[in-house]
């Protein structure tokens, strides 16, 4: 396998002769590397929640930012090369904003993924007229999720730009096992507050660290609310809940 | 004066004039579940009939028509761009513009040539996402407001005052000033305000066309008016 990658795995936009684009399939390895990320979705809303890796004692576990605000009413998780993920989700809050400005209304879910998608092979040389913005594909995974008038709804975007919807998805290092795990438990009506516990449970399962309040990150959208933060003390409750589970 | 280098004087400088007003009215009575949109079909260049036929009111969506005077050349533009928008956002989106979406990009179409903009006086009017009649009007620049009733174009200084009492209920007592019309009053004070102004403006005649948009869908009638 190794021998024929010699070649077509410099350019970042030259398939190989099997027609592989290797630069894209090493950025979704890199997904693999990120901490892990879990969505559910749920007919009342959708729960999205990361590993915090506090690698050291004096490191402020509140800087570490892994789930963000798109637009009130769309959140997103992420796993991978973080950083990469600010201009991502610099072009969805502009795309955001810019539906709102022009229609006077939230932009739909799944449009608002689409164009997280549209921006992930824009790598390279920028092509008929569109100016590049990244020598190399990203690398980072988004977990999307937002309320519509479609209802709840859970989106999964890659490096190579497909977009996936998903009830319940793990992204990120340890994912395969979470999504075993996922699979098994997931129900077609359970509920937000279920689904809270569910999250924890998988990230506890994955994770080396013990599971506190302070190194996951839990976010949740809900139709009336929209995008929300679980405070420490919301977290603390639904620790509480998982801990009389076991 | 334009003095040319042989001493020859030449009078007429002809400056460039890119707007032309082709006259005409359309106007606009939102219902409690319907909407009434009504225009003339004439088209005029001062003292000349263009055409005799040619439709102001265009369908934009199942829901929403937009009716216009002014510009004719820009008013067919701006539709052209209304409908293309309005298609892309139903492929980009799956779903249908509503009229809350269409008045919005209207504005933001009609401002974003607020330095040359297109000599129109839009009407957008259908059925909006409560399935209740609406009516958004606008100035050429955008400046865009949801009314009940609207009139605009060359009669509609006649229309206007028609309409306030008869639509609006303006300066009257013991009247219930909020109640919307109904549908057969509605259509008959369309046909009654085009009849009359077309007897005493010179840009407004020929036909008279009338949708009727209600959750059945968009309903077209025609009737004509007076060809002097």
């Amino acid at each position: 396998m190794f021998l024929t990658r010699s070649e077509y795995d410099r350019g970042v936009n030259t398939f190989s002769p099997e027609g592989r684009l290797f630069q894209v399939e090493y950025a979704i390895e890199a997904i693999k590397l990120g901490s892990i990320a879990i969505g559910i979705r749920t007919n009342e809303g959708v729960v999205l929640g990361v590993e915090k890796r506090i690698t050291s004692s004096l490191l402020v576990g509140s800087s570490i930012e892994k789930i963000l605000e798109i637009d009130t009413h769309i959140g997103c998780a992420m796993s991978g090369l973080t950083a990469d993920s600010r201009t991502i989700i610099e072009h969805a809050r502009v795309e955001a904003q810019n539906h709102t400005f022009t229609y006077e209304e939230t932009i739909p879910v799944e449009s608002l993924s689409q164009s997280i998608c549209d921006l992930a092979l824009r790598f390279g040389e920028g092509a008929h007229g569109e100016k590049s913005i990244m020598s190399r594909p990203f690398g980072v995974s988004l977990l999307v999720a937002g309320v519509d008038e479609k209802g709840p709804q859970l989106y999964y975007t890659d490096p190579s730009g497909s977009l996936v919807m998903y009830e319940a998805k793990a992204i990120g290092a340890g994912s395969e096992g979470a999504q075993v795990e996922l699979q098994q438990s997931y129900y077609k009506n359970i509920t937000l507050k279920e689904a809270e516990v569910l999250v924890l449970k998988v990230l506890k399962q994955v994770m080396e660290e013990k599971l506190k309040n302070t190194n996951v990150q839990l976010a949740k959208v809900v139709p009336k609310t929209g995008y929300s933060i679980y405070s420490l003390g919301e977290l603390e409750e639904i620790i509480a809940r998982l801990d009389e589970q076991e | 004066m334009l003095q040319h280098k042989d001493g020859s004087v030449q009078n007429h400088q002809h400056g460039w004039e890119p707007y032309v007003d082709n006259g005409g009215t359309s106007l606009a009575i939102a219902g409690e579940d319907f909407c009434v949109i009504a225009s003339d079909t004439r088209q005029s260049e001062g003292y000349s009939i263009n055409t005799r036929f040619d439709p102001k009111i265009h369908k934009i969506t199942d829901k929403i028509m937009l009716a216009t005077t002014g510009y004719s050349a820009d008013a067919k533009r701006l539709t052209e761009v209304i409908k293309m928008q309005t298609e892309r956002y139903f492929y980009k989106h799956e779903k249908n513009m509503e009229s809350h979406a269409a008045a919005q990009m209207l504005s933001v179409i009609l401002y974003q040539k607020r330095f040359f903009p297109y000599y129109v006086f839009p009407i957008l009017a259908g059925i909006d996402n409560e399935g209740k009649g609406c009516v958004y009007s606008y100035d050429p620049v955008g400046n865009m407001e949801r009314v009940t009733f609207q009139v605009y174009g060359s009669a509609s200084g006649m229309i206007q005052p028609f309409l306030d009492s008869q639509v609006g209920f303006k300066n009257q007592q013991n009247v219930d000033k909020t109640r919307l019309l109904t549908k057969e009053e509605a259509i008959s004070i369309a046909v009654d305000s085009f009849t009359a102004a077309t007897e005493r403006d010179i840009y407004t005649g020929d036909y008279l066309e009338i949708y009727i948009v209600d959750a059945n869908g968009i309903h077209r009638e025609q009737k004509p008016l007076k060809f002097d």
